[in-house]
């Protein structure tokens, strides 16, 4: 139980071997430490791995959690997360969603559930506000995520998790629905499948208590203000979607073109937000609370179905040199029902494309061929001909058939839409993030780096500290229970409004200066004992709480979260030094006539390794400890001499 | 006199419902007192179709990110060349 509010008080645990449940020790300690979402995960799954532990070990958990903010009314604080150890990465990943689920969990009276074990036949877990029942989910088996969450056995419910057949062919990209939306990075369907778990649902009536109600409703109405009245929140996103960026990313020679090799493509309206919201969308959609609604909702095969983002459009369009918006709204609704993370499919696919390319090896797939693209979805998600290879991400591909220079990811996750050697900030996150190829977990520099502010994207000045201080920004907005797109309006309206305004360009050209002082902040998060305005999350957590919370407490939960993952992914057996990114990226010109368009990445790794207080990508013991991220000296010890090792 | 074309996207596109302009101007600058009749024109016929369409802001200057045959322009005094394609974008964000 807890004395704060805002929280429901009771972590779960279940396990699928036994199918039985009981409370997970969590204290109020543990909550102001941790806050919630992926940091209270990391801690959890800190705590629980071991060296040789790997994603598929019946003893790898499942840790599904919430934030403080989840269910108390705030705007866009329908997220939960889902952490595990990767099979695409072999490392920790954390996966966010919009889904129903979260609030639902919630509901039933739990801020939290982890889930071990593995059952030998297909399973539905439900969780209520007393009991937790194992039902055979054998009539479920084989359904896509759509038809699964449509089934009889699970309709019922307003919070779902399912599976498609990728997750039950342990796809290393497969994902986890609820409702539409997904947590998809890194696998945790996967996870799932190994589990034989193919949905979990919960239903509850309870609600979180509330420390202060009425400043919190206060709050609340100026906060929807804000993210409606905001350039990016209150127009782009809800008018264009995350879709709208194309343009904007071709404009910058950050659109990821043929397998990353390239950052502009010819027919890039073709494939733009504005033709999917002109000609194609049907009405916007949002996730339960949110104010933006950035989703788009299109027509399939008769069906209003959810519309691609930017990822999908830039990496099923220009990356695999495809102008078929049609196919791509298509292949967005098949991805979803296979349950696969079209990121790292179309990553993969791409890398596959090029090594047919190359004379390497004929997948079947090539560029600027599309008509086979949803076979090749199948024989991905079935594990069939072809496809198993494809279905194994871009690291192990390379590993088999070679051309690891042009494998497009990190620590194995492969590469969101944008392409960093024109925005060498977003490059030196992608490289530094902890689960992988992640644009969001990168820190999200890229909305400095041109498309939000004209910050000079080709220097490596003031990036590092930048990356840091929006790192551990995102991952404590993260760990609310809120979405990631409400700390966009972080930046003020003016500067994104006016970008050739005289006191716009004077502002913007001191961020490659901000270093010492961002980094100060960062390193000393308790410097920072400010509320902040834009950042509502800060008031927020106090007024639903209870906890006294400034841009302090933001920074310190954010830089615990981003240290706590990463030790766990050195004791998991993360090499030192292993932020690097593909060698096309830092070692080719994107343009051969300017010297700047490569990721100077050593450069920018040596300032950040300094800010964060790491070494060759290891945070040192006595960062930990400030941290308040306790481990056994020796075991620590043993996990960095691992680390160093050269095998 | 220069003839470019103008082509426009983000919220300035779904705003004014320009897409692609052709005009005759001198300078970057001239564009906007160019648009900005087109602005006024479209809305003016839009609203005959829906009378509760807002009028939508004029485009300026210093509201837009601009480019140039590709290449980014922050001079609003930059002469053009019969030919030249310019974009004009608004800031954006996602992810």
């Amino acid at each position: 139980m807890t004395n704060l509010k805002g929280y429901m008080g009771r972590v779960l645990f279940i396990d699928l071997t036994k199918r039985s449940f009981e409370e997970f020790p969590w204290t109020d300690a543990d909550r102001k430490r941790t806050l919630g979402g992926k940091i209270m995960a990391g801690d959890i799954l800190l705590k629980h791995i071991t060296p040789t532990m790997k994603a598929f070990d019946e003893d790898n958990w499942l840790v599904i959690t919430t934030g403080p903010l989840t269910g108390t009314g705030c705007p866009n604080t329908s997220r939960f997360n889902i952490s595990t150890i990767s099979p695409l990465t072999n490392i920790v990943t954390s996966s966010n969603c919009g889904g129903d689920f979260g609030l639902t969990l919630k509901r039933a009276g739990y801020d939290a559930a982890i889930i071990t074990g593995r059952s030998e036949t297909p399973l539905h877990v439900h969780i209520t506000q007393d009991n937790v029942e194992f039902f055979d989910a054998s009539d479920l088996w084989g359904l896509t995520t759509g038809e699964a969450q449509e089934h009889e056995q699970l309709k019922k419910y307003p919070g779902r998790l399912v599976i498609g057949p990728a997750g039950e062919h342990k796809v290393l990209y497969a994902c986890v629905f609820s409702n539409e939306r997904t947590a998809g990075r890194g696998g945790v369907g996967a996870v799932f499948g190994d589990k034989k778990l193919k949905a979990v649902t919960a239903f509850g009536t309870k609600l979180p208590e509330i420390y202060d109600e009425e400043s919190l409703r206060a709050l609340n109405k100026k906060w929807n203000n804000i993210l409606r009245n905001h350039p990016l929140t209150g127009r782009q996103l809800p008018a264009l979607g995350s879709a709208g960026l194309v343009a904007p990313m071709q404009a910058h020679s950050i659109l990821a073109t043929k397998n990353f090799s390239a950052g502009r493509f010819d027919n890039f309206e073709m494939v733009s937000g504005e033709e999917l919201a002109e000609n194609h969308m049907v009405s916007n959609g949002a996730c339960t609370t949110c104010v933006i609604r950035c989703a788009r909702r299109c027509m399939v095969d008769g069906k209003i179905v959810k519309g691609p983002e930017l990822e999908t459009l830039g990496l099923f369009g220009p990356n695999i040199l495809n102008d078929d918006i049609d196919k791509i709204i298509q292949w967005n609704y098949e991805l979803d029902e296979l349950g696969m993370d079209s990121i790292s499919c179309a990553g993969s696919v791409a890398f596959a494309m090029e090594l047919a390319e190359k004379g390497v090896h004929d997948f079947g797939v090539h560029f600027g061929e599309i008509d086979n693209i949803s076979q090749m979805f199948r024989a991905i998600a079935y594990r069939e001909g072809e496809g198993d290879y494809i279905a194994d991400g871009t690291k192990r591909m390379s590993d088999r058939f070679g051309g690891k220079e042009y494998a497009i990811n990190a620590k194995g996750m492969e590469l969101a839409a944008y392409e960093p050697r024109h925005a060498v900030g977003h490059g030196l996150g992608y490289a530094t993030a902890n689960r992988g190829g992640c644009h969001l977990n990168a820190g999200y520099l890229v909305v400095l780096e041109g498309l939000g502010l004209d910050v000079d994207s080709l220097t490596h000045h003031g990036k590092a500290a930048l990356a840091i201080m929006l790192q551990n920004l995102m991952e404590a907005v993260s760990a609310c229970g809120s979405c990631m797109f409400t700390s966009y309006a972080v930046f003020p309206g003016f500067l994104v409004d006016k970008p050739n305004w005289f006191v716009t360009k004077a502002i913007l050209a001191v961020f490659p200066y901000v270093g010492p002082v961002v980094n100060l902040l960062s390193h000393f998060t308790k410097v920072a004992q400010i509320p902040l305005p834009l950042l509502p999350h800060i008031k927020a957590i106090h007024c639903a709480t209870g906890m006294h919370t400034t841009m302090a407490s933001m920074l310190t939960w954010g830089a615990r979260g981003y240290n706590t993952e990463r030790i766990a992914n050195v004791i998991l057996g993360q090499k030192a030094d292993a932020d690097q990114l593909p060698k096309r990226l830092t070692d080719e010109l994107q343009d051969p006539n300017n010297p700047r368009t490569k990721v100077p990445l050593e450069k920018m790794k040596k300032v950040y390794n300094r800010g964060r207080g790491w070494k060759q990508g290891i945070p040192t013991y006595h960062r930990l400890k400030t941290l308040g991220i306790i481990l056994d000296k020796k075991y620590y010890d043993e996990a960095v001499a691992r680390a160093m090792r050269k095998d | 006199m220069a003839n470019v074309t103008v082509k426009l996207f983000g919220v300035l596109r779904m705003g004014t419902h320009l897409a692609k302009e052709t005009v005759d101007i001198e300078k970057v600058e001239d564009l906007f007192v160019s648009l900005n009749k087109r602005v006024d024109e479209v809305y003016a016929e839009n609203k005959k179709a829906d009378p509760t369409l807002e009028k939508p802001e004029p485009l300026a200057f210093k509201h837009t990110v601009i480019f140039v045959n590709g290449e980014p322009c922050k001079n609003k005094n930059r002469a053009l060349r019969d030919g030249d394609e310019i974009w004009l974008l608004s800031p954006a964000s996602g992810g």
